[in-house]
């Protein structure tokens, strides 16, 4: 598959990003998620929105942000074939390097009777990419 | 052990508003006990099922476990009852079942609207306190 | 490509806990978009995370599914809370490992582990905690249409399942 999940980008200013994923059979993973029911998985409008997230952040010196932390992220309405994702994303902060993002995904049908209902919300960190670990993981000591 | 002794409810609501604020991603001042889970801090009945999970691990003791069954919290699928619900209102009998089973949520305001779909906007923190600590005491 | 995250069960200690495995590899394509060279910048492949969360649920969705016959249609619901504190590179072998925290009618919470090595080190280094949470569709996504058959667990569940001689597992009727 190509990992580009970014389709077109409809608004962007210095900390909010609007863009589209759509979805098509023609996607090779939707064979197996899943055969009878394909639909859109929950971890790829994670990946949206990351991708819509490291877009915006480019500017602001590391282009090759990934993502560290998720907190507190739902899902809801299923995304079909035929279906878009429009992903919202906002920086809410930064320190050291490291971007508290939060976002939200709502399913883009073209019946236009149809109210946008919510596949995705939830809060997420960006980060520089990390070979080695860092030398305090007090994060993960965490219960 | 203090572990054994029961809890106050103020105890109870510290604890709660931490499993909240964990759930829910929100701030400490945003959990008051008068907000409603679903109006005022946008949860979501995936969430129930996240803090039901959570305050289970919060208030369970090693001789007393803690479980809040489906439906004690919030009995979503009584609510498809005809007998309790007539044209997305409540009926009388409706009414009465509400406050048997959530004893712990005052109806009083609500009485006057009965549209069901308000049920769970009536579930505040602090009736959630009144419901954990009703259980703790059983 | 196929949406397949984990290569093999490790272990499986049914209602409670099992480890995965996930070899990571150039021939996989989309390494090669995630990170293409990029006018001054090498290509620098590096394991999308969002795949790891995926791996992790997939290990931990087929706990929950096997410790109720896979007859329920478990969905992953909401991540907790997921940490990573490191990455992942081509060469490098991931290790999931899913502990079921809660479970019930209604759906399950598990906690996971995440864990990489260098081919053939021998040495794992943990590098990630991944918090799910599951429903099983048909008793609480009320409003949304779901398929009446088990749709969520299927023919390629099978083959990893096979491998680590749990095809069994999954009746005829699914």
């Amino acid at each position: 598959m190509k990992f580009d999940l970014i389709d077109t980008v409809l608004e962007q200013s210095p900390d909010r990003i609007v863009a589209i994923k759509q979805v098509s059979l023609a996607e090779e993973y939707l064979a197996d998620h899943f055969p009878s029911f394909p639909v859109l998985p929950g971890v790829l409008m994670v990946e949206t929105m990351v991708q819509a997230a490291r877009r915006l952040l480019a500017d602001r010196g590391d282009s090759r942000l990934v993502l560290g932390e998720v907190k507190g992220l739902k899902f809801g309405s299923f995304v079909r074939p035929g279906e878009s994702l429009t992903v919202d994303v906002t920086v809410t902060g930064s320190e050291d390097g490291t971007y508290q993002c939060r976002g939200k995904g709502r399913v883009l049908r073209h019946d236009r009777e149809c109210p946008d209902e919510t596949a995705v919300s939830g809060r997420f960190t960006m980060r520089p990419i990390r070979r080695t670990l860092p030398k305090q993981l007090t994060r993960l000591q965490e219960t | 052990m203090p572990d054994s002794a029961v809890l106050t409810q103020d105890e109870i609501l510290e604890k709660t508003r931490e499993v909240l604020m964990e759930a829910l991603v929100l701030d400490a001042d945003e959990v008051t006990p008068e907000a409603s889970l679903t109006t005022d801090l946008q949860a979501e009945s995936i969430d129930f099922l996240d803090i039901v999970f959570r305050l289970e691990k919060t208030f369970s003791t090693e001789d007393k476990p803690f479980k809040i069954e489906p439906g004690e919290l919030f009995p979503d699928n009584l609510l498809e009852n005809p007998e309790w619900v007539q044209e997305g209102k409540l009926t009388d009998a409706g009414m009465a079942m509400l406050k048997e089973r959530m004893p712990h949520v005052d109806f009083t305001e609500f009485d006057q609207d009965r549209n069901v779909e308000k049920v769970a906007a009536n579930i505040t923190v602090s009736s959630l306190v009144t419901f954990i600590d009703r259980k703790l005491s059983a | 490509m196929r949406w397949m995250w984990i290569d093999q069960i490790v272990e499986l200690v049914p209602g409670k806990r099992m480890v995965a495995i996930k070899n990571v590899s150039l021939a996989e394509e989309y390494l090669h978009d995630h990170f293409a060279a990029d006018g001054k910048l090498e290509a620098l492949p590096v394991y999308p995370a969002s795949l790891m969360i995926e791996g992790m649920a997939q290990t931990a969705g087929i706990l929950v599914g096997a410790a109720r016959d896979f007859k329920e249609k478990v969905i992953l619901a909401k991540i907790m809370r997921a940490v990573i504190d490191g990455d992942v590179f081509p060469g490098q072998t991931i290790r999931y490992e899913a502990s079921i925290d809660h479970l019930d009618t209604a759906g399950a919470a598990t906690t996971g582990v995440v864990s990489r090595t260098e081919a053939a080190s021998g040495q794992w280094e943990v590098i990630a905690h991944i918090d799910l949470l599951f429903s099983h569709a048909d008793q609480t996504m009320t409003g949304v249409e779901v398929p009446e058959h088990n749709f969520v667990f299927g023919e390629n569940l099978k083959i990893i399942l096979q491998s680590a001689g749990l095809a069994g597992a999954i009746t005829a009727d699914h």
